[in-house]
């Protein structure tokens, strides 16, 4: 199969998804009257269904660990981000006991579902077997949504200051990176099942190898340096998203000169 | 030295009862202005060290063939004008500048721990002291400035120049933590009540984001430096290939710090363009929150894009290729901010004194070193120009047009608040258009040198087409440059001596350190106006029509933590990024099993025994604070001692490992597992150790009944520092113990 066919036939119609996203949308609309914010709900939903379906999905499934990178990526920082975006500003997050909704934990959950996947017998099991790869996506939705809730929760009064939630990011892209660059100048393979995929099923490993050059070593440096560097850049649009928030000086607010 | 005395006390730099002893009256400061000054003449004295050095290699290369300075020779004067400028030249200059202004600017008595700020500045001479030994003993580094390994290791470089080189450098660079661990606090905790940190001037702000940036990098550097000396005097292999180490590795670790250096220097340069443009322009700065939110973002991509530096080195085309990407983004905050400086100018009335022409000057010329900047951003570009002229001359760009620039620009701004007296205009004048003249002379024509294939670092060169009078104007523009040196310093000389005395705000500024005297009294105010925004001193002066108030949004504006636990979780950040290097070079060395003792060596049972006992003394300790809380300084001290006890059995256990280890001959250097576990948790141990003297010491005062005069913080200061060494044993435990046992 060469390029051009995988990309028109590589699409899997993941139909579990399709009615959890259905499902979602018909909830949001019967909750919320105001659709003022759906555009970020509507583009979470489909970066979601185009990370579950597109061809890069058949080639995490076996084929290349950079693309199961991406995958990480979409599914803990950027779709998670994106429904929180969507929620109007009267929908309170708050967690109980308080304990659970504490800073920490939710540093925790977002650098540590990147961490925990990344145990080599887990990321091999998450690939070679559908109900772990099942709670991965599951789980990655749900962690993530627990570490952007500090930093993007609907009400203002539940996020982190400024200068706490610059320290929340920076912290959690530092140790992101010091992952990414693990893997990324690690000599040993993070992720082995990905260095012989067992059954070629769509026929592809000869255009992986042969056309886009990418060896087994290649591939995991792709998805070692995906973590270290673009996805820091997510942390640090965050980062700078929060700057512009400390410095906003809102028109009529009741700001005293003490 | 009488006059010495005099000429300090009419410019108001010395007391009338200090007249007797000035020279103890200064040597044993703790005043953050004197120590400040202390730091700009040490900065003064190696610039001239290092322009000698400059000088002489210009000398040389002022003509093809020339033999007037031997290769070994001009391999050691380039290393130590690279090291001099950079360390005892550039950092000393702009944290002394920095250690004058901030508190001033923000209202504040003193620096947060003077004292800490007095041991900072003494790191300096000392390290300068130890690189210029090296001269004496045997010859100096020959290496560069950046020591790539395995040049600087023993078979390549034996005498002792490059073990002074590192010695050296760690303690400047410890140094430059300890000053900035004391900026961040100070600006933290030290404000004065309406400064809030949304209200700080930019100079400030960019000096406290700065000071992250020095605790992030500079124990990076320092974690390097620790492995190439026990390479070099352990006879072991971490940067070594033969025996299974990475010369890449040395890179690494180099540009992990090497390249947010380069931001260490600029960003007070920033700071300082920020200050003065706004001030001759009479006019705000043109959009604040960009210019403090850029630096931000400058600060966090710096950390993130080292490896640009190593393109050439052959990292495959996978890794060029994102660090390209990351390194080209770094233009956009940079662009904002030359856009913020010259929309500040456009439409000011502007007023070319000599401080405002060194900040034009240094804003085009770093706009020049800027995009040169990017062409080495592009792996192809750089491919081309790496280690030719270009390099050089786009570094010069930064670092002289832009950073020497800024600081000339900043004495000649901040002189008057010092001494009380004007520096001459006249002569300011000369010193400026000399420099900007020998600057471009120099350099400018380095691009093309570069271009034409003229490589850096050698001795001499052919008489190609073009080199020649290319390197003879080179050379000349050097001497203009020497010229304007001697220009500056007289100018210093005379001014102090008689120049036109200052008053409190002679250039109508707006921030804080112009509502006091000049100089200021040794506590600095003795009122301050009211602070409302960003330019208190132009409120005051126009209460008609005042800048618009900056309100307080936010509990970070006014919140003020308690400074000597401020100062410890700093000091923590620093030591995560020693241990973070320490850790990952052993995860890095040991990724694949080696011929030798390997961790199946380490009794687990006995470590783990031990190991509990140091996660006890968390426990411990956590009691002891708890009993001070309530008042009961017996249970306090019992609890204290008993952490002390359980650290102790560590310690000895560690002790006791090592000595099986030794008996059953395993040393430093029978193979990197060996080399990575002694590395690591001997630091760790070390920590451990002086986590025990500091309980000591807190031991001793509880027993002695300081505590019971009422609350102090000194306990869970040490408390943090010490959660902190047991935290550290976590990843040691699992990383060299646990690990191992998976596989």
């Amino acid at each position: 199969m060469n390029t051009t066919q995988f990309l028109l036939t590589a699409w899997n119609w993941n139909f579990r998804a399709i009615v959890c996203c259905i499902a979602g949308l018909a909830a949001y609309l019967a909750l919320f009257r105001s659709i003022r914010r759906i555009g970020w709900l509507l583009g979470g939903l489909a970066v979601l269904l185009l990370t579950l379906m597109s061809p890069i999905n058949a080639l995490a499934d076996g084929y290349l660990f950079s693309a199961h990178m991406l995958q990480h990526i979409l599914l803990l920082l950027i779709v998670p981000a994106m429904f929180l975006l969507s929620l109007p500003q009267t929908v309170s997050l708050a967690v109980r006991p308080r304990g659970l909704g504490h800073p920490f934990i939710g540093w925790a959950a977002g650098v540590g579902a990147m961490w925990f996947w990344h145990v080599p017998a887990l990321c091999n099991a998450a690939v070679s077997s559908q109900p772990v790869h099942a709670v991965q996506t599951i789980s990655l939705l749900l962690l993530g949504t627990a570490f952007w809730r500090q930093v993007i929760a609907p009400r203002d009064s539940e996020r982190l200051s400024p200068p706490s939630a610059v320290v929340y990011l920076f912290t959690a892209c530092l140790t992101c990176s010091v992952l990414g660059i693990i893997i990324t100048l690690s000599p040993v393979t993070v992720c082995s099942i990905y260095t012989m995929p067992s059954m070629d099923r769509l026929g592809m490993l000869k255009t992986i190898r042969d056309d886009w050059r990418l060896t087994p070593e290649r591939d995991q440096q792709i998805g070692g340096l995906l973590m270290w560097v673009p996805m820091c850049f997510v942390y640090l649009s965050a980062i700078f998203a929060q700057m512009a928030r400390w410095f906003a000086e809102p028109e009529n607010a009741e700001t005293k000169a003490c | 030295m009488n006059e010495v005395s005099s000429v300090l006390s009419r410019a108001g730099l010395l007391t009338a009862e200090q007249r007797e002893h000035w020279k103890m009256a200064w040597l044993a400061t703790v005043d953050h202005k004197r120590i400040g000054i202390l730091y700009m003449v040490t900065g003064l004295v190696f610039f001239v060290v290092g322009g000698v050095e400059a000088l002489l290699i210009r000398l040389q290369l002022a003509v093809p063939n020339n033999t007037l300075i031997a290769p070994d020779t001009y391999n050691m004067l380039f290393t130590m004008h690279g090291t001099t400028m950079i360390f005892l030249v550039a950092m000393p200059a702009l944290f002394g500048i920095a250690n004058y202004i901030v508190p001033l600017q923000i209202g504040a008595r003193d620096m947060a721990f003077p004292r800490l700020n007095a041991y900072s500045y003494w790191l300096v001479p000392l390290g300068g002291i130890l690189l210029h030994f090296s001269f004496l003993a045997g010859g100096g580094p020959k290496v560069g400035w950046f020591a790539y390994a395995p040049l600087s290791e023993t078979p390549y470089s034996s005498q002792p120049g490059v073990d002074y080189w590192a010695l050296s450098l760690i303690v400047l660079g410890t140094g430059s933590i300890g000053t900035s661990i004391n900026f961040i606090v100070t600006v933290l905790t030290q404000r004065a009540p309406n400064m809030t940190l949304r209200r700080l001037p930019l100079f400030s702000w960019m000096i406290f984001v700065n000071s992250f940036l020095v605790i992030l990098a500079l124990p990076v550097l320092n974690a390097g430096l620790v492995m190439l000396l026990i390479d070099r005097r352990l006879d072991t292999h971490f940067f070594l290939p033969p025996g299974g180490g990475s010369a890449i590795l040395w890179q690494h670790i180099f540009w992990a710090f090497g390249h947010p250096e380069v931001y260490i220097v600029a960003i007070p340069a920033f700071g300082i363009l920020s200050e003065i443009i706004p001030v001759f322009s009479r006019k705000p700065i043109f959009g604040y929150e960009f210019v403090a939110g850029s630096t931000m973002v400058i600060c966090f991509l710096s950390l993130l894009v080292w490896a640009h530096h190593m393109f050439t080195v052959g990292m495959g085309r996978t890794l060029d290729l994102f660090f390209v990407a990351s390194s080209l983004l770094i233009a956009i905050p940079t662009g904002v901010k030359v856009l913020s400086w010259s929309a500040t100018m456009v439409g000011g009335s502007l007023r070319f004194t000599t401080p405002m022409l060194f900040c034009v000057a240094a804003l085009a010329q770093f706009l020049l070193g800027g995009l040169t900047g990017i062409s080495h951003a592009v792996a192809v570009l750089d491919w081309q120009t790496k280690n030719s002229y270009y390099l050089v001359a786009h570094f010069h760009f930064v670092f002289v047009g832009l950073i020497v620039f800024a600081i000339l620009g900043a004495v000649h701004y901040w002189f008057p608040k010092m001494s009380g007296r004007m520096l001459s205009e006249p002569i300011g004048k000369w010193t400026f258009w000399l420099m900007v003249i020998g600057f471009n002379l120099t350099f400018i024509l380095q691009h093309f040198l570069g271009l034409a294939g003229m490589p850096r670092r050698i001795y001499t060169y052919p008489d190609l087409p073009g080199w020649g009078w290319m390197n003879m104007a080179a050379t000349i523009g050097a001497f203009f440059m020497a010229a304007a040196g001697l220009l500056f310093v007289w100018n210093i000389i005379i001014s102090l001596v008689k120049g036109e005395t200052a008053s409190d705000n002679p250039w109508k500024a707006w921030t804080l350190e112009w509502a006091t005297t000049s100089p200021p009294p040794h506590e600095n105010f003795h009122k301050l106006p009211p602070v409302r925004s960003r330019r208190p001193l132009w409120d005051d002066a126009n209460p008609d029509r005042p800048d618009p108030v900056v309100g307080v949004r936010w509990k970070m504006d006014i919140a003020a933590p308690e400074k000597n636990k401020a100062g410890v979780l700093t000091f923590i950040v620093s030591e995560t990024g020693f241990f973070g290097v320490l850790i990952l070079a052993y995860l890095y060395f040991n990724a694949s099993p080696q011929a030798g003792p390997s961790a199946h060596d380490l009794d687990l049972y006995k470590t783990g025994f031990f190991s509990l006992c140091l996660f006890a003394s968390s426990f411990t300790i956590w009691r002891s604070e708890v009993s001070q809380r309530k008042g009961n300084y017996r249970a306090m001290s019992a609890w204290l001692a008993a952490t002390i006890l359980l650290g102790g059995i560590f310690i000895v256990g560690q002790g006791l490992e090592y000595w099986g280890l030794f008996k059953s001959g395993v040393s430093f250097s029978s193979n990197l597992f060996a080399t990575t576990f002694f590395t690591l948790t001997g630091f760790h141990g070390l920590h451990v150790c002086v986590g025990l003297i500091l309980l000591l010491i807190v031991l001793g005062l509880a027993l002695a009944g300081d505590f019971k005069k009422g609350h102090s913080p000194a306990l869970e200061a040490v408390g943090y520092y010490w959660h902190f060494v047991d935290v550290v044993w976590v990843f040691v435990l699992t990383v060299v113990y646990i690990l191992p046992l998976l596989r």
